[in-house]
């Protein structure tokens, strides 16, 4: 795996989905998490934010990474506790740099259509980072506030 | 009344008043198709909207980018959207994203329609 997206070292209660570039495709899994978090204890706000980041990340991965294309897929990794949601998604595009995506608050650039996605997940995860291709992102959400010490927003 | 995929439009007094469909959630999937018709929306010049956001409990940046394209298109025109009902966790959104500076919030569909009436005039 790539520098920046940490190795987990616990691969139990891990589930991978391998996903068409079908922005359909985001139901089933998505209903599977949102079942899981509520199972686990998340409430209706925490609901809310992973899905609301779900969405715009696998959204992300397959307009933006790849681009639509029906040949390549987005991979989605997940693992859900009582404690904490970690989710990650991988598309199989040229990758791209966060840091180089405008700021979508910022005056000049409010009346653009795009480039909120990542600005929403951030506000809305504890932890988001990319891989350095940017072709990968990885994000949790803690039921119970973020650890102190924990990773980045990066 | 126009009776669309994603919504339902009911002319008030020159007013375009736009409701999501009941239990409406805006998904990615549905954006497309939310965007071309609130784009049909701005054909006239000076078109004045209200989005009811009353039962939409889920959007996403690709519906937010819809809503900034109605809002640059009715004002090229000389016409203005203004948002109304919109629940507490997505006017999170607005506020997250600042759009709240860009788009004007009433809180219920009626304050928004009263707000296009001039002053004094009362509804009919």
């Amino acid at each position: 795996m790539a520098e920046g997206v940490p190795e987990t070292d616990d691969l139990s209660g891990w589930t991978e989905r391998t996903l068409p570039t079908n922005l359909g495709a985001i139901r089933d899994p998505e209903r599977e998490v949102l079942t899981r978090l509520a199972e686990c204890g998340f409430d209706e706000d925490q609901r809310f934010a992973v899905r609301l980041a779900f969405e715009e990340a696998l959204v992300n991965a397959m307009k933006h990474g790849n681009r639509m294309d029906p040949a390549r897929k987005v991979r989605l990794t997940y693992r859900i506790s009582p404690e904490r949601i970690e989710i990650r998604v991988a598309d199989e595009g040229a990758g791209f740099n966060p840091k180089g995506v405008p700021d979508p608050t910022c005056d000049e650039n409010l009346q653009r259509p795009c480039g909120r996605g990542i600005m929403l997940i951030r506000a809305y995860m504890d932890e988001v980072c990319f891989s350095p291709r940017g072709d990968e992102i990885r994000m949790v959400k803690f039921r119970h506030g973020r650890c102190t010490g924990g990773g980045t927003k990066t | 009344m126009a009776d669309l995929e994603q919504m339902v439009v009911l002319d008030r007094g020159g007013v375009k008043l736009v409701r999501f469909r009941s239990g409406s959630i805006l998904r990615e999937a549905d954006a497309e198709a939310i965007g071309r018709e609130l784009l049909g929306l701005a054909a006239a010049p000076g078109q004045r909207v209200v989005l009811s956001f009353l039962g939409v409990v889920h959007l996403t940046s690709l519906v937010l980018g819809k809503l900034i394209h109605l809002h640059k298109r009715l004002a090229e025109a000389g016409g203005e959207v203004r948002l109304a009902d919109i629940d507490p966790r997505i006017y999170e959104v607005f506020s997250v994203t600042r759009l709240d500076r860009l788009f004007r919030i009433y809180e219920r569909e009626e304050d928004a329609m009263a707000s296009f009436r001039p002053q004094g005039e009362a509804e009919g």
